[in-house]
């Protein structure tokens, strides 16, 4: 005899425990997604804007290996890692490929002086002051905070650049330090151990004095 | 006005106010009041709470659309230079030699430009009257250069025109040999111009040049003139006297040659060997100079007179006027103390004195040796011969028919029995040279737009003769144009580009790269240029006329914020409280509280002032120290020109002065029955929030103060003034572990005039608002610093307080004295404001939700809070559904991408509305020297940095605004680590003390005390009556 009426099969029983548990599962995952969807690590790292001239850090900085300092000159002197005038440029490409399309915007700038609007990629708040100057000098590679740009066909953001971010490097420093003439070797140290590399910015770090700053005040003025 | 208050036993007792004396039923309110009036109202505007859910409600739609486009923050151009100018490095403020010419006098300065943008202004250091420091008018004149109320271009009739049509109008139609032509020029100590206004008399030999200004010292020159015969000004030096007498000259206050008068007045005020000046005042007024005096007698202008000819019959002769027994004795200890001093005495006569009276001053310096010592003469180029009532005469008789104005604004202020403006109207033929379209533009039928002095080249003369060298530090925002260009071109001179005209004057070669030229200008002084002489004077005296009036007396005072008006549309001029009156935004019948009394009117009672047929109205603000029957009418407010700032500031008092007058009789002065709100700082901030007796009891622990005398027989006087014992902290002590430096700060009271410079300097350098009147009235003036001002009141011999008779002031500049155990870092629930390793009490921005609690806790009083977005990032809400267009976004001149925003100074963030601020000792200053001191010390040899552990900073190299600024070198910053160091040094002085010290806050931030020189040593230091 066939059963005449419905009968939830055996396996719904573990329906309402299973509510329960997604109830009480989904807001904590909700909050997850949140947390991490709206972290620099998310919105931030991996910025790629285009530029208005397709400029490659990979052919310049990589394999020509022209050195950080020839375009951003200020750098060890200034706040600002200065994007170079158009006149840089031209020092090399009134010779070298000076017909290339992508290059015609910087002749035009250089013909009209009228400046070339490049895109922000690292773009702090307002209200927190970075200088460069002040970490080139004691021997905080470039690499630390920009990643392998000679190894960026366009540039993008490597790191958070949140106030977290800042604050582990500042409250433990190591190994982010060696000697401050190789800062724009971004390939420097990939041929060491972590513990050599450790033990340099320990060398380093106290041969300079090096005792980053936890003040608010230090960034936020 | 009665006496209420029970008087102390010891010390002297301080006011801030007559409300307080009296304990007003005003005052009573404020003190039981948690907040000002308003503080808890949400808009300033009156706006109810529908409007606010309205605005809510939209709001929050908004938000919602903008979650959707959530990335990070929008996209940012870098905009580098096509082609960098050598040494250019992009984030490095550069500065630039440049000179503004005030009042006749070029002041120099040093302006910091941040990528082509000038910022700051400071004083420079090798200019004579300068020596790095500056006023607060030059200060302000940054916000001018970026007024978006300046005109834009040339106009005809009020109608835009161009500068080329101006040109071909004026080359068709003005006569050519210059007959019935005029030129009405403002005072200019420019080379480049006089050159340019002998090359105009040349090319138009029948014209008429006539220089006016309202505030000019045309009584000194005619004064002078027939003291030597030809035209001179009076050079003093301060430094070099020892007993000043000041014939109702206020040379400590507002005006061209403030900044070095007070440095030399500083020399000698801190009792260093026993030893400083004197100063004696006669004056109706309370101005800055009698606030610092140390005898004072408070007297009508015609007495003052008077008192004038009796020191003078002491020394040169003449006929000694009648004085009053309070008068003859004040006059004789003038005497006997000018005789003591000899050559060191200096003797001062103001411009609202007679030319007779400084004739006779002239005299008497030169009788007792001062001249050639203390006082010295140069000549003035311009050509005063031709008067504005004598072109007025010409204008009304037909003889003159073309008259250009240079400058100044004669419609405005101009004599009133002259009626100018109707007179200019009525030409056939005007032009008017300036930086807005005013009253004057309004009568001319030409208006040329004018280039600010940041803008130009240009030239001009300290007050000793020195050249200064004038360079452009942006190109001309509007295209306009300098006086001397617009001559040159009027005059038909073949170059006529600023540039050139400044290199002709100067005799530089056509070379390029001159290097005298090049030096001129980097300089911005031509060495070995001062001009000073010492011609003997005519003693043949005329008598000197005192006029009498019975009843009252109106006298005109230039306004120490906006001065004869054209500082009337700079926000941060109007918002500075005056020193004294610490009145914003307005000007006011200032009158003795006798006198009020006597009309029956009280602070804020509007009351009509007659004077011959005219008459104002303005409301009363009685000021103890003023004389009696006397109301003090200050000039500059009350502007016709429609300026965002100074529309609705104030009433113009011009229409009652006559003839240049500074006094006149006032017929009548009857109160109208309507009462004005005045917004008075006087009672915002008060450090001690318990009432009346309390802070009373205690303001002799704030401000100490001491006479040279007593200095002398205590030297630690200041000291012992209160006692305080430590055994227990009732704080977690900060550690300060691994600090480097220890920064720290101290203000002299004694050299000290409260001249409001500092106020504004920190105004330029750290973005602070202007929040206009309706706020100020709240209590919401936003400045750091801020200038306490007390009143100190003779006894009434019933064992009280008499509040109309004033014994002195008390003038304390004050701002976060950043205490090591800061009070408001304990009960900040998130921690924004914290403290550093170096000492400083941060404020951290970003961090802050606004609750208030650090204000609250504050002991000092020195936090302030944004309640609005003042600088108001976005300006559309300015339109529409969600319209808020309150007087701060007004008077702020704000917006996000407007004019405004290019004076932002870049290193310092602009607050947002919610967030709290307070001075940061000028942090910005400090990281820049900190970071450029470590950046060098890491490239030294390990010799080297073995010598040099801690990481140096030479004293001085850290310099914050306010220091930069102060003309009398009241206020030193430095490190308290090196025991070297200057601050160190001051700390360690016998005048300093630490205010509030008993709450065991340790400030960082010290005191020394006020000495003043009063004869024979009593406490009482001059007052209104003897």
């Amino acid at each position: 005899m066939t059963q005449s009426r419905f009968t939830f099969p055996r396996w719904t029983n573990l329906a309402l425990p299973a509510t329960i548990i997604i109830g009480m599962t989904a807001p904590l995952y909700m909050a997850i997604v949140v947390a991490y969807g709206f972290s620099p690590q998310a919105t931030d790292v991996g910025y790629m804007p285009e530029q208005p001239i397709p400029f490659s850090h990979q052919l310049h900085a990589g394999e020509l290996g022209m050195d950080c300092r020839y375009c951003h000159n200020t750098v060890e002197y200034t706040q600002h890692a200065a994007i170079p005038p158009t006149e840089t440029c031209m020092n090399c490409h009134a010779q070298i490929h000076p017909q290339s399309e992508h290059i015609k915007p910087l002749f035009e700038s250089y013909t009209t002086g009228m400046p070339i609007e490049w895109v922000r990629v690292h773009d702090l708040p307002q209200y927190s002051y970075f200088n460069h100057s002040a970490h080139v000098t004691r021997g905080v590679g470039c690499v630390a905070c920009h990643g392998r740009v000679d190894t960026m066909e366009a540039v993008y953001q490597h790191e958070t650049l949140s106030m977290g971010w800042c604050l582990e490097c500042h409250r433990n420093p190591d190994p982010h330090i060696r000697n401050p003439d190789l800062v724009t070797q971004l390939e420097w140290g990939l041929d060491m151990t972590a513990a050599e590399r450790l033990e340099n910015s320990v060398l380093w770090r106290t041969h300079n004095d090096l005792k980053p700053s936890e003040d608010c005040s230090t960034c936020h003025r | 006005m009665s006496s209420v208050k029970k008087q102390k036993n010891t010390g002297r007792t301080w006011w801030r106010s007559l409300d307080e004396v009296v304990e007003s039923p005003l005052f009573q309110k404020k003190v039981h009041d948690e907040f000002p009036d308003g503080a808890s109202e949400l808009l300033a505007t009156g706006n109810d709470r529908r409007h606010f859910l309205k605005i809510m409600g939209a709001s929050m739609a908004l938000a919602g659309l903008g979650v959707g486009g959530c990335r990070r923050w929008p996209k940012e151009n870098i905009v580098p230079y096509a082609h960098r100018p050598e040494g250019t490095m992009p984030g490095i403020a550069e500065q630039y030699a440049t000179c503004f010419d005030f009042g006749g006098v070029s002041q120099g300065v040093l302006v910091t430009s941040n990528d082509g943008r000038p910022t700051k202004i400071e004083g420079n250091p090798s200019h004579p009257d300068s020596r790095g420091a500056t006023d607060s008018f030059t200060q302000a004149a940054i916000l001018d250069l970026y007024d978006p109320d300046r005109s834009r271009s040339v106009t005809y009739d009020n109608k835009k025109s161009s500068l080329a049509a101006f040109k071909e109008w004026i080359a068709s139609y003005l006569p050519n040999d210059g007959s019935g032509v005029a030129v009405l020029s403002e005072q200019s100590s420019s080379p480049t111009y006089n050159r340019m206004r002998r090359a105009f008399m040349r090319s138009m030999p029948n014209a008429v040049w006539v220089t006016y200004d309202p505030i000019a010292n045309v009584n000194e020159q005619n004064g002078l003139a027939s003291a030597f015969a030809g035209l001179w000004k009076t050079v003093h030096d301060f430094a070099k006297a020892t007993t000043i007498v000041s014939l109702d000259s206020d040379f400590l206050g507002a005006g061209p040659t403030q900044v070095p008068n007070t440095r030399g007045w500083a020399a000698n005020r801190n009792g260093a060997h026993g030893k400083m000046n004197r100063v004696w005042v006669a004056e109706p007024s309370l101005s800055l100079t009698g606030a610092n005096a140390d005898e004072r007698i408070a007297v009508k202008p015609a007495r003052v007179s008077a008192i004038a000819t009796a020191i003078g019959a002491a020394f040169v002769g003449g006929i000694a006027a009648t004085l009053s027994a309070a008068e003859k004795a004040w006059a004789d200890r003038v005497v006997t103390d000018l005789k003591h001093a000899g050559n060191h005495g200096l003797v001062v006569a103001g411009a609202s004195q007679a030319p007779a009276v400084h004739h006779l001053v002239a005299s008497i310096n030169e009788a007792i040796g001062a001249t050639g010592q203390t006082v010295s003469y140069t000549t003035l180029e311009s050509d005063y011969k031709t008067s504005i009532t004598e072109l007025a005469e010409m204008i009304g008789s037909k003889a003159v028919e073309s008259v250009i104005v240079i400058g100044g604004n004669p419609a405005y202020d101009a004599p009133a029995e002259l009626a100018f403006e109707s007179l200019l109207k009525s030409l056939p033929l005007s032009v008017h040279l300036s930086l807005y379209e005013d009253e004057t533009s309004k009568a001319c039928k030409w208006h040329v737009n004018r280039a600010h002095w940041l803008e130009s080249w240009g030239d001009g003369k300290s007050a000793d003769g020195t050249v200064c060298i004038g360079q452009p530090l942006i190109r001309p925002l509007f295209d306009g144009v300098t006086p001397s260009e617009l001559l040159a071109t009027i005059s038909g001179l073949a170059t006529t580009d600023g540039q050139s005209l400044v290199r002709g004057t100067f005799g530089a070669g056509d070379e390029a790269w001159d290097p005298a030229w090049r030096t001129a200008v980097h300089d911005g002084v031509v060495a070995n240029t001062a001009s000073l002489e010492t011609p003997p004077v005519d003693r043949t005296i005329s008598p000197v006329n005192i006029v009498e009036n019975t009843g009252m007396t109106a006298v005109f005072v230039p306004s120490g914020s906006v001065w004869d008006g054209r500082f009337s549309n700079n926000g941060w001029m109007q918002e500075i409280p005056d020193t004294i009156t610490k009145l914003t935004w307005d000007n006011a019948a200032v009158m003795s509280p006798t006198t009020a009394q006597q009309l029956g009117v009280k602070q804020g009672d509007v009351v009509s002032i007659q004077v011959e047929k005219e008459s104002v109205s303005l409301a009363v603000l009685p000021v103890p120290g003023t004389a009696d029957d006397v109301v003090i009418l200050p000039l500059g407010y009350g502007r016709r020109f429609a300026g965002r700032v100074c529309t609705g500031a104030g009433t113009d008092i011009y229409p009652l002065r006559r003839n240049g007058a500074w006094s006149a009789k006032a017929k009548k002065i009857n109160p109208t029955g309507d009462t004005y709100p005045l917004a008075t700082t006087q009672m915002h901030f008060e450090i001690d929030s318990t009432p009346g007796k309390g802070t009373q009891e205690r303001l002799p622990l704030l401000f100490r103060e001491g006479t040279l005398d007593q200095y002398k027989e205590h030297p630690h006087f200041a000291q012992h003034v209160g006692h305080t014992m430590h055994s227990l902290s009732m704080w977690e002590e900060q550690q300060f572990e691994g600090a480097k430096y220890k920064w720290g700060m101290s203000f002299d009271l004694s050299s000290c005039t409260g001249c409001n410079a500092c106020v504004t300097a920190c105004q330029a350098e750290n973005n602070l608002a202007i929040v206009g009147k309706d706020q100020v009235l709240m209590g919401r003036e936003m400045q750091w610093l801020r200038i306490d001002r007390y009143f100190a009141f003779e006894s009434n011999g019933h064992g009280g307080w008499d509040g109309d008779k004033l014994a002195a002031v008390a003038i304390q500049p004050m701002t976060c004295t950043h205490c090591e155990n800061a009070p408001c870092e304990e009960v900040c629930p998130v921690a924004a404001t914290v403290h550093d390793t170096d000492g400083l009490n941060t404020m951290v921005y970003n961090r802050c939700i606004g609750t208030r609690y650090c204000s609250n806790n504050c002991p000092f009083k020195v936090r302030r809070f944004n309640y609005f977005d003042y600088f108001r990032r976005d300006p559309l809400r300015s339109t529409g559904l969600l319209q808020v267009q309150p007087d701060y976004y007004v008077k702020a001149q704000s917006g996000g991408k407007t004019l405004r925003a290019m004076q932002f100074n870049p290193d310092v963030t602009v607050r947002m509305r919610g967030v709290m601020e307070k001075c940061t000792y000028c942090t910005q200053r400090i990281q820049r020297v900190k970071i450029a001191t470590k950046n060098a010390w890491v490239k030294l040899s390990d010799a080297a940095k073995a010598k040099d552990p801690r990481v140096a900073i030479q004293d001085g190299a850290i310099v914050p605004a306010c220091e930069q600024v102060c003309p009398a070198g009241a206020i030193v910053f430095g490190d308290l680590m090196d025991k070297e160091s200057r601050v160190s040094k001051l700390h360690e002085s016998n005048r300093t003390y630490e205010m509030l010290e008993e709450l065991n806050i340790k400030s960082r931030t010290k005191y020394l005390a006020r000495l003043t020189n009063p004869v024979g040593g009593s406490t009482g230091a001059g007052g209104s009556h003897h």
